[in-house]
């Protein structure tokens, strides 16, 4: 074969693939998107369904199979009102206090640990060996910590406060945080930071002013993850409070057993929980994934 | 896991800078540091001490014997001054609840692990060819991942129902026996048989987790250099050939390390068994976990509770080590 006419082949394998090939790529993607979506779907459709069509049903289709009723979400905001409130904006507090924290402590220690040399005589660890004790701590298996934190946030009186939820899943998250941030601020260049501190800049104005800015992806890759962990985290939530603190997985898991297991108010309750995680996620999809590429195709 | 690329220099070469830096360096490095010691290291190593220990709510039983007895003992604050026994650890061995949640919890590592990779492996290879509609595509097969994994135990828990009357997936089963007219009709009674239960727990585990091996491993297909396919097209293999020599072992240390971190999640499996089974039926579907939250929050058992959650410190350990090694000899988790 002539190289012009390999070329021509090669493109031409490259740009088209036989239709059977086609028809089994689409297939899997409708199939797998059907996995995805069935679910949300029957969540959406239970909580407008009557009780009866819930346990005599299934009924799957709206205005054919059953009558939509708004009962469910009225109830949620209606006589509901107090506790969803409090229970979202416990969840919101402690999510976004932990994601602020760990976001500030995450790109400060990953800056340290990517701009200078640390030795750490008496255990002979350089920048690595830090790197890697800190990533280590986010393997910990969390129940090693049940019974300490049971005893210090007794002692110290932080069950039940929102101080006590923000800064335990400050510690679950800052490990992640240090990683990502470090990695993020390998790839950076120094010598925008270099020149401004020629200027006169110190050496934390050079940080604030011209690091922070350019590591934006990182920092919003980060803090989708703090958000998404702190907001989704039941182990601790359901530890370390017992009323005024309780968060939106808690209190859905406490269904269970109040009035009986009503699937439409927990379908509702649900819903509004996969709200503010599905805004972040959908907003900042590029973000996270261009954050992670950076992370995990070279970490 | 730390990358090994080089760090730029320390920009130390700025005289006017050199005191300024020893100083800020420690100012950036510290408070995580700080927070890590407090908040991690110190529960740590305190829990392996109070493991040592027959601390249960309420003082010790011990002291509790003493004080009847009239005698003052130093029982004192945040247990110190407990007596250190080791019967805790010897109680591990006669527990045979505690054995069924250690098997139980290997069995979602191991199982979630090879479902979810392989499953994972094969959306990725998917989203990775052209096709129409691919960015919205990405976008759905991502959300499993924002439910709450506790709302996502509550859907899983719903499609479980074995009865056809609520659960749709109860229902389908119905339809297909009655069309391929079974005598039996197919009734999978999902959280009430010893077999069955722990399949479910792994499915919705599965259902939930899947998008993020996705989402990494495409994100590596992405990274490699499209001139290597040309190459290989050129010598002639065809797309099995590709996949199994060039695609695969590139991913390899990347895959290890996601399957590293799924496991590692793994083992912290809870909030999906408390919704659907509570653990049961009997100890079936307990994770490690959950045995330790119980034996620390319902029985008071904290000197217990401690020695067991150093038991699942010691496979999380072990399982990590392995994959650390692993990893080095196959050239690493770093390489690209």
């Amino acid at each position: 074969m002539t190289k012009k006419a390999k070329a021509k082949r090669r493109n031409w394998r490259s740009s088209r693939r036989p239709l059977w090939q086609s028809a089994l790529l689409y297939a899997i993607v409708i199939f797998w998107c059907f996995i995805v979506l069935f679910p949300f779907y029957w969540l959406g459709t239970t909580s407008v369904k009557r009780p009866i069509d819930v346990s005599r049903g299934p009924k799957y289709i709206p205005y054919r199979d059953f009558q939509p009723i708004p009962d469910h979400w009225e109830e949620m905001f209606g006589s509901q009102r107090e506790s969803t409130e409090r229970h979202f904006r416990n969840s919101l507090v402690s999510a976004i206090g932990s994601t602020i924290l760990s976001v500030i402590i995450g790109a400060m220690a990953g800056y340290g640990l990517s701009r200078f040399r640390y030795f750490w005589g008496r255990l002979g660890w350089d920048n690595d060996n830090i790197a890697f004790w800190i990533i280590s701590q986010r393997f910990l298996p969390p129940a090693i910590f049940i019974v300490p934190f049971l005893l210090l946030y007794n002692f110290f009186g932080l069950v039940d406060t929102y101080a006590g939820l923000i800064l335990a899943y400050t510690m679950f998250n800052i490990p992640f945080a240090v990683w990502i941030m470090r990695d993020f601020f390998d790839g950076l260049p120094v010598d925008l930071e270099e020149s401004a501190r020629v200027d006169g800049a110190t050496r934390w104005q050079a940080f604030l002013r011209i690091v922070l800015p350019l590591s934006a992806p990182g920092l919003v890759a980060v803090a989708i993850f703090s958000f998404i962990f702190a907001w989704n985290e039941y182990l601790f939530a359901l530890m370390l409070t017992n009323y005024q603190a309780i968060t939106m997985p808690v209190l859905i898991a406490g269904q269970n057993n109040t009035r009986g297991i009503e699937w439409w108010f927990i379908s509702a309750l649900t819903l509004m929980a996969v709200v503010p995680v599905i805004i972040m996620g959908l907003l900042l999809e590029r973000f996270i994934t261009r954050g992670l590429t950076a992370g995990a195709v070279k970490g | 896991m730390p990358s090994e690329s080089a760090h730029p220099s320390d920009a130390s070469g700025v005289p006017r800078g050199l005191a300024e830096d020893r100083v800020m360096k420690r100012v950036f490095l510290s408070p995580a540091v700080v927070i890590l010691l407090a908040l991690s290291i110190f529960p740590l190593l305190w829990s392996l001490g109070i493991s040592f220990t027959d601390m249960q709510r309420g003082g010790s039983t011990i002291a509790r014997q003493a004080a009847a007895e009239g005698i003052e003992s130093g029982v004192g604050f945040l247990g110190l001054g407990f007596e250190l026994t080791g019967r805790n650890y010897a109680r591990l061995l006669g527990d045979t609840r505690l054995h069924s949640t250690v098997r139980n919890t290997m069995i979602y590592v191991f199982f979630g692990v090879c479902i979810q990779y392989s499953i994972g492996l094969g959306l990725a290879t998917v989203l990775n060819q052209p096709f129409r509609g691919r960015n919205i595509v990405r976008v759905i097969f991502l959300m499993p991942m924002m439910m709450t994994p506790v709302a996502a135990a509550y859907t899983g828990r719903m499609f479980f129902d074995s009865n056809p009357l609520r659960s749709p997936l109860a229902h389908f089963f119905r339809e297909l026996s009655k069309a391929l007219q079974l005598e039996n009709n197919i009734s999978i009674p999902w959280f009430t048989d010893l077999g069955w239960a722990p399949v479910a727990i792994l499915i919705i585990d599965a259902w939930q987790w899947i998008p993020f091996m996705t989402l990494i491993l495409l994100a590596g297909m992405q990274a490699i250099p499209e001139d290597i396919y040309e190459a290989a097209r050129v010598d002639g293999a065809n797309a099995a050939q590709i996949f199994a020599r060039i695609t695969l072992p590139i991913l390899l240390p990347i895959s290890l390390t996601v399957i590293l971190i799924r496991g590692l999640e793994i083992f912290k499996i809870i909030d999906v068994i408390v919704v659907t089974t509570g653990g049961g039926p009997g100890s079936a579907t307990e994770s490690l976990t959950l045995y330790i939250f119980e034996q620390a929050l319902s029985n008071g058992n904290y000197g217990y509770a401690s020695a067991i959650a150093y038991v699942l410190l010691v496979l999380v350990i072990i399982f990590a080590m392995l994959f650390l090694a692993a990893g080095r000899r196959l050239g690493g988790l770093r390489a690209s």
